[in-house]
């Protein structure tokens, strides 16, 4: 493997462990800027625990992250926020008191502007999002799929050099899903960060990603390019149980 | 020498006085995330029970005129019975309220039964006298031992055993530690929260009777705010101890019951009236130091 | 770019959620000022400097969730500060022969004492800050009742400055409605600017989720010590003008049952807004004065009738935690005042 470099994210021999529960054993990841890599395998194979140790909130057991090549395992979840790791999370984790156009201006504090840039960097996301006219609405009054878009939002308003999306699309509907696949597409283009997205709806993970890492029990299971992973029988086996021809995988 | 047995002797007895009243706290806390003001109104109470209630500074004697067992059990029954309403009425409605919303409240119903109190036995400090035979003094091995302080250790003693005891041995005493250990799971995996949560309450009242006796066997008075201090240590024990942890509660409160002692002892003469200052800012630089505690336990961490 | 269009609509609809607060209690200190009673005055006097008070616990307590005990420890800094620089030319180097020849032999005009007080207290704040700032919620609340109980030990019993549990008399009087009311106004503005800042909206983000927050890069640690540290100053300025209303300083009026109180305004009102913190100064001002009034007795058809002492502190008590009960947020419920009609667009600007 390479040397850590610049304009990566990157974790190598990431091993978690909660009591007797390894979450990760071993795993290297890397995410490049101007990607969308996506992150997949079955519940419970450690990808929400990676995404905890990428963003600072999980210490791992052993192992290193580290960011455009400075070794980041030491450093809290808010400095590497600050230094430019956005993320979303499983349950959105809205401020609920707080309106859609706050939400995203304390990301947008967080990353070091001033309250009045903050408001206009976060209108300028929502405006672009279709959420421009939910900007004053308190979050606890939201749709569902609002919610996830916002919680989307708020990791972008940090303008990260790296996002990690935890199920975006996670309960959303087709139309919402389409909607979203279009504007993750378009995120390295427009905000030049790359993108880390766990997703079990394959369309959505086929349909935007560049690459795919598959994680089962804690372990990579393979990566590559989508058509690779669709292919590989190994991932086929794990993802799928033992009735791998299944048509899922294969859209 | 002897006078450094003598301070270990009062160290002993007033940090197992605090670990008793840590874990009724503790325990509490870890059923429902409540930290309870009101255990201080609890162990007032309880010795007011003593009394009748007059405006007289040397009152006649109501339960505290009945032979000891019946004594010791009234107050206890009372103190027990006051707790359980407690939860019944101020506590029970507010159990899925954040811990702010429940420290606040508990500071309210504290403060109610203290204005009670005050109603009813007005605010003068009374004195009572209970259990004088225990005033001499025992001589073990040389030293002299106060009899009183050689009950608090027993009882205390005692008291820490069966609790440790019930808490490891019986269905309901595991239940409780899994709760406190971890509250979330405890509910997901089916804890019988009424259950629990009063027979939790209940303990807190046993043990703040048993407080109430051993303090007013001690001074001798009744006093609207004898609860406030053995509870505000407690409190302090349960921090410094880890929120949410058993054995750190009873450890804290034990560091703390010695702490005050040794300070009293050796701090000079013009120096001892700040002995809780001193000791409250041992609290703080503990924190300091270890600001989860020295038990972290895994309710001190949320699961992102 | 929004500059441009600032109108006056526009500036009205920033500052309306002050104006809403202020001008009625302007208008209480006018007409009590021209129809009221001398004792109904005093009243509105110890109303206004409550809020000031409450006004500035919520800046700490209502911003960032966490229930603070301590502050009465600032307000008490402040007021002591004062009175050793104001009080008793003559009788100070008796009564607390042991301060500094500075303070001991000579007064300090009024205004300058009253900066230097309200820096301390804003000072002490910070200090404390820094170490309990660091801790979780609840163990910071706990631990800001060990400051209220190291304060209160040291100043009962450092008698040579302090005169220990004695009260210390005879400060300057200078507080009058107007003043307090002034005070109480620069409280609700500072109050406001502070929420609807970077700061602000930065703290309210770790109150409703602290991991999120970490997330969105935002510093649980320097946000909880800001507020404590404005807050520690704002009711720092309440020490100072409820010494010079009484005239007197006493440890014991800044412990527990004050802190009570303080505490119960907030929540009656609800923690979650400015709105709150001041509804909820009124209303328990005015329940407060109506049992009092009660329990000194009033005649009924000739006859003396009264309720025992005591009455007022059990019906505020229990009146609080039905509060709790049955409307947990409290009377404003985290709103602030909206102009009707423009609810939905004003929680934008106010409610974060
Ligand atoms: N804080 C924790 N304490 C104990 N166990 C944990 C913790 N976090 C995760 N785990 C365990 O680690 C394993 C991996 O969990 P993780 O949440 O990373 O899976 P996931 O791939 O995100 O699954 P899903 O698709 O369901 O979100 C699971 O067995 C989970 O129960
Ligand atoms: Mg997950």
């Amino acid at each position: 493997m390479s040397r850590p470099s610049k304009e990566r994210l990157e974790a190598r021999g990431v091993a978690v462990a909660f009591g007797g529960i390894r979450a990760l054993s071993g795993v290297d990841l890397e995410l490049r800027r101007g990607e969308v890599l996506g992150l997949i395998g079955p519940n419970g194979a450690g990808k929400t625990t990676m995404v905890n140790v990428l963003s600072g909130f999980q210490r791992p057991t052993s192992g290193s992250i580290s960011l455009d090549g400075i070794d980041v395992s030491k450093l809290t979840a808010r400095k590497i926020a600050q230094a430019g790791v956005g993320r979303s999370f499983q349950a959105a984790r809205l401020f609920r008191a707080m309106t859609v156009e706050q939400n995203l201006s304390v990301a947008a504090i967080g990353s070091g502007l001033s309250r009045k840039a903050a408001r206009e960097r976060a209108l300028e996301i929502l405006d672009w999002m279709g959420l421009a006219k939910k900007a004053d609405n308190r979050c606890d009054s939201l749709s569902y799929g609002d919610e996830r878009r916002v919680s989307i939002a708020r990791a972008l308003a940090l303008q990260p050099s790296f996002a990690l999306l935890d199920e975006p699309a996670s309960g959303m509907n087709d139309a919402e899903c389409e909607a979203l696949m279009e504007v993750i597409a378009e995120l390295p283009a427009r905000f030049g960060c790359g993108v880390l997205l766990i997703e079990h709806n394959m369309k959505v993970i086929m349909g935007v990603c560049q690459r795919i890492h598959v994680l089962d029990g804690g372990q990579s299971l393979a990566e590559g390019s989508p058509q690779d992973i669709q292919k590989n029988p190994a991932v086929r086996r794990a993802y799928l149980g033992e009735k791998a021809a299944d048509s899922t995988l294969a859209i | 020498m002897a006078n450094i047995v003598q301070v270990l002797v009062d160290a002993i007895a007033l940090g197992s006085l605090y670990a008793l009243v840590a874990l009724a706290i503790g325990l509490v806390f870890g059923v429902m995330r409540l930290v309870n003001f009101a255990q201080a109104d609890y162990i007032t109470i309880g010795a007011y029970a003593l009394v009748v209630p007059t405006v007289s500074v040397t009152p006649p004697l109501l339960l505290g005129a009945l032979p000891s067992a019946l004594m010791i059990g009234g107050v206890l029954v009372v103190v027990m019975a006051l707790a359980l309403l407690t939860e019944r009425v101020a506590f029970r409605p507010l159990r899925n309220s954040n811990p702010s919303t429940l420290l606040i409240s508990s500071f309210a119903v504290s403060y109610f039964l203290q204005n009670l109190v005050m109603l009813i036995h007005t605010g003068r400090p009374k004195s009572v006298g209970i259990g004088q035979g225990l005033a001499n003094a025992v001589e073990i091995g040389g030293v002299r031992v106060p009899g009183v302080q050689l009950l608090t250790m027993v009882v205390t003693a005692g008291l820490l055993v069966a609790l440790v005891l019930f808490l490891k041995k019986t269905p309901l005493g595991i239940q409780m530690r899994a709760a406190a250990e971890n509250f979330q799971m405890a509910r997901l995996l089916g804890m019988p929260a009424n259950r629990v949560i009063a027979l939790a309450f209940a303990i807190s009242g046993l043990l703040g009777g048993a407080v109430s006796l051993l303090l007013t066997i001690q001074t001798g008075t009744l006093d609207l705010r004898m609860g406030l201090m053995p509870v505000v240590y407690a409190f302090f024990a349960t921090v410094i101890g880890g929120m949410g942890s058993l054995p750190g509660a009873a450890l804290g409160g034990f560091l703390v019951g010695v702490a005050s002692v040794l300070l009293q002892t050796y701090l000079p003469a013009d120096l001892r009236p700040f002995r809780d200052a001193g000791v409250f800012m041992m609290v703080i630089l503990i924190l300091l130091v270890r600001p989860q505690g020295l038990i972290v336990t895994s309710a001190a961490k949320e699961r992102v | 770019m929004k500059s441009d269009t600032m109108s006056f609509a526009t500036i009205g609809r920033f500052w309306f959620p002050v104006l809403a607060l202020v001008i009625p209690l302007a208008i209480i200190v006018v007409v009590t000022g021209q129809f009221g009673g001398l004792s109904i005055q005093r009243t509105v006097i110890e109303m206004l400097i409550s809020i000031v008070i409450v006004v500035g616990l919520y800046v700490f307590v209502g911003n960032s969730g966490i229930i603070s005990f301590g502050h009465a420890t600032f307000m008490a800094i402040a007021a002591y500060a004062s009175a050793w620089q104001t009080c008793c030319e003559m009788l100070k180097p008796i009564t607390m022969s042991g301060l500094p020849p500075f303070l001991r032999d000579q007064s300090i005009p009024l205004l300058p004492s009253a900066v230097v007080s309200v820096l301390l207290a804003g000072g002490a704040a910070f200090l404390t800050g820094l170490v309990i700032m660091r801790l979780t919620g609840l163990a910071a609340s706990i631990s800001t009742l060990a400051v209220l109980f190291i304060l209160n030990v040291v100043y009962s019993n450092w008698d040579s400055v302090t005169m220990g549990s004695a009260s210390i008399v005879g400060l300057p009087t200078y507080v009058t409605a107007w003043l307090a009311l002034g005070c109480a106004v620069f409280a609700i503005v500072i109050a406001y600017l502070y929420q609807v800042s970077a700061f602000g909206l930065a703290i309210r983000a770790t109150r409703e989720d602290e991991v999120a927050a970490a997330a969105s890069g935002i510093s649980l640690y320097w946000s909880r010590l800001i507020a404590f540290t404005l807050s520690g100053f704002m009711v720092g300025l309440g020490g100072v003008l409820q010494a010079h209303y009484l005239g007197t300083v006493s440890i014991n009026s800044f412990f527990l049952s004050f802190t009570f109180l303080a505490l119960a305004m907030l929540i009656v009102g609800g923690m979650g807004s400015l709105a709150g913190a001041v509804v909820g100064v009124v209303v328990i001002t005015a329940m407060v004065d109506i049992f009092r009034r009660l329990e000194g007795g009033i005649s009924i058809g000739g006859e003396q009738w009264s309720l025992p002492a005591g009455t007022q502190e059990l019906i505020i008590a229990a009146f609080m935690l039905l509060i709790l009960v049955f409307r947990k947020d409290g009377i404003m419920a985290g709103r602030e005042m909206t102009l009707p009609g423009q609810e939905q667009r004003e929680k934008g600007l106010i409610n974060g």
